[in-house]
């Protein structure tokens, strides 16, 4: 089991039907079924807990308060998990579980219980753990209306924005240190697809195409990252117009490591989206072309195109760049959902 | 110099740990630069390590009181930017900084403060082909560094290439502009307009040599009628 008990995993399932049952007699949608849980979360908490995670859909200092960095470095607002009682902590999961996709909370996991790793590695460093993770909701929970659900800690920032039946996940940041680990006897990567697909199209490559895509200069970290909103820059590498339709192909699998963290019906649109500019989505890579089986690759790589920017940055912090990873998605054109909030 | 980073060395030892979440033996400079027709406006975040950052703070902390005064900040923002070099078809530009904001202390030794510095300069008229160099020396034995340019907002300019060394302290970017403007014109853009006035000229030339032989065709035809 991941770092969800069993009976906090039972937890979150009883707060999802209950989340159902609000509902029961309409038709439900994934928005509807996303307000339910954040209501159910609300009515968890007492008046000042509420205070604490409610934030007005206007405050763009909340809006843009996350990090890659652990939140006692880059202070969070919100509530904590360490805040919360189980029922609460629970429905709070229930909640961010209802706005992903399966996969997308899975991975949501893993990187969290990345963090527990971490924490008991580091003789309990106070920096980590799966108890510092914060969630706060920006707006009003609403089937019509504009609002957002914040979720994110050490190496976590989930923003999603809601518009009726319209989500957006941009701009999001995963990361994972150690970028694996063994649990119950299990190996965990919580971002090894996003390695393993990305190697697999770079050997895709012709060896003109391979010239084209590999970058000459080392990429340190991400360049879009926490405090970059609104920039675009001057793509770089290998234009999709110059893959086949097989790469193109692998290129858009690679996306949909991102895309599909996202419920299904906002994971297609987005996916819709980007397949459309696909042509005039660049591929980028710096650092080893070559991989130890099994483990992350240790090079830098940019996926960006007209409403798109994925970054995945290995850090050298720890030691080994492949246990330590960065990863940034955005839609410069659209983060925070402003192509959907814009007056 | 060597005995800082010697200790800078100890210090990894000490914090660089599998659980080290910040950044530690780098001093991260990343720059993005703006290109608009008669200036180029950029930004440089400067994050230290926390293994280096009692170099960053000797540089800093002039006077070593523990205190980052104004005049520090003011002095460390202008010795950055005499570090930095920004040329323009070849000719060097003036930087002006804008604005500096820098991190707290405290954050500065975790690894998580930023400072951030934003300059400017002025570009002079020059033709439609331009290239632009920008260079960073700033503590080069620990610097870790990103540079990259913003997709214009001016649809008359075109970013056409762009190169780095390895390091990314040397950057080369090549772009086009549609357009004249007002600026101060350099020697280069002299050139580059008395060029455009000598194909012009030698246009007008053969037009009016084209036309005064069509009509001396015409008159010998009609002589010889």
């Amino acid at each position: 089991m991941s770092f969800l008990s069993m009976r906090t995993a039972c937890s979150i399932l009883a707060m999802s039907l209950m989340c159902l049952s609000v509902n029961a007699p309409m038709a439900q949608t994934t928005t509807s079924r996303i307000v339910s849980a954040a209501n159910v979360f609300l009515s968890t908490l007492d008046q000042k807990q509420r205070q604490s995670v409610l934030f007005a859909f206007d405050d763009e200092k909340q809006r843009a308060r996350w990090s890659n960095l652990p939140t006692t470095m880059a202070p969070r607002a919100g509530l904590s998990l360490k805040e919360l009682n189980p029922a609460q902590s629970s429905a709070a999961l229930a909640l961010v579980s209802s706005a992903l996709s399966p996969r997308g909370f899975q991975k949501v996991q893993q990187i969290i219980e990345g963090d527990e790793v971490l924490k008991t590695g580091g003789a309990n460093n106070p920096l980590f753990g799966k108890d510092l993770y914060y969630i706060s909701i920006v707006g009003t929970p609403s089937e019509k209306d504009p609002w957002m659900l914040q979720f994110g800690g050490h190496h976590l920032a989930v923003n999603i924005t809601l518009a009726g039946e319209r989500g957006v996940l941009t701009p999001t940041l995963t990361g994972a240190q150690p970028a694996l680990y063994t649990l119950n006897g299990k190996t965990v990567r919580p971002l090894g697809q996003e390695s393993d697909k990305a190697i697999a199209l770079l050997n895709a490559l012709d060896e003109n195409q391979q010239k084209q895509a590999i970058l000459s200069y080392r990429l340190a970290d991400l360049v879009l990252g926490p405090g970059q909103d609104g920039k675009i820059i001057q793509p770089e590498g290998l234009k999709a117009s110059a893959m086949d339709e097989r790469q193109r192909a692998m290129l858009l699998d690679v996306i949909s490591e991102w895309a599909s963290i996202a419920r299904e019906n906002a994971a297609t649109a987005r996916m819709a989206e980007i397949k459309a500019d696909i042509k005039d989505t660049w591929f980028a890579w710096s650092g080893p072309a070559t991989v130890t089986p099994g483990s992350n690759i240790t090079a830098y790589y940019r996926i960006q195109g007209p409403h798109l920017v994925i970054e995945y940055a290995p850090q050298r912090l720890g030691g080994d760049p492949s246990m330590h990873v960065h990863t940034m998605y955005r839609d410069p054109t659209n983060d925070y959902g402003r192509r959907l909030t814009a007056k | 110099m060597k005995t800082r980073l010697a200790a800078a060395g100890a210090i990894l030892l000490l914090v660089g740990t599998p659980a080290a979440a910040h950044r530690l033996d780098e001093y991260l400079q990343a720059t993005t630069i703006s290109v608009e027709k008669d200036r180029i406006q950029a930004q440089i975040r400067l994050t230290p390590g926390v293994a280096v950052f009692p170099i960053v703070l000797a540089n800093i902390d002039t006077d070593a009181d523990g205190v980052i005064s104004e005049a520090e900040q003011r002095a460390y923002a202008e010795r950055v930017l005499g570090d930095l070099s920004l040329t323009i078809d070849g000719d060097r530009l003036r930087l002006r900084l804008v604005s500096s904001k820098f991190a707290s202390l405290d954050e500065m030794k975790e690894g998580s403060g930023e400072i951030q510095l934003e300059f400017r300069a002025d570009v002079p008229t020059g033709g439609t082909n331009r290239r632009l160099m920008f260079e960073n020396q700033h503590q080069s034995r620990i610097g870790a560094y990103l540079v990259n340019c913003l997709v214009p907002g001016d649809p008359d300019i075109r970013i056409t290439a762009q190169s780095r060394n390895y390091q990314q302290s040397l950057y080369h970017l090549d772009y086009m502009q549609a357009d004249g403007r007002s600026g101060p014109r350099s020697s280069a853009s002299w050139s580059s307009s008395w060029g455009w006035l000598g194909t012009a000229a030698l246009l007008l030339f053969a037009g009016f040599a084209f036309v005064w032989r069509r009509a001396r065709t015409a008159n010998d035809a009609i002589a010889q009628k």
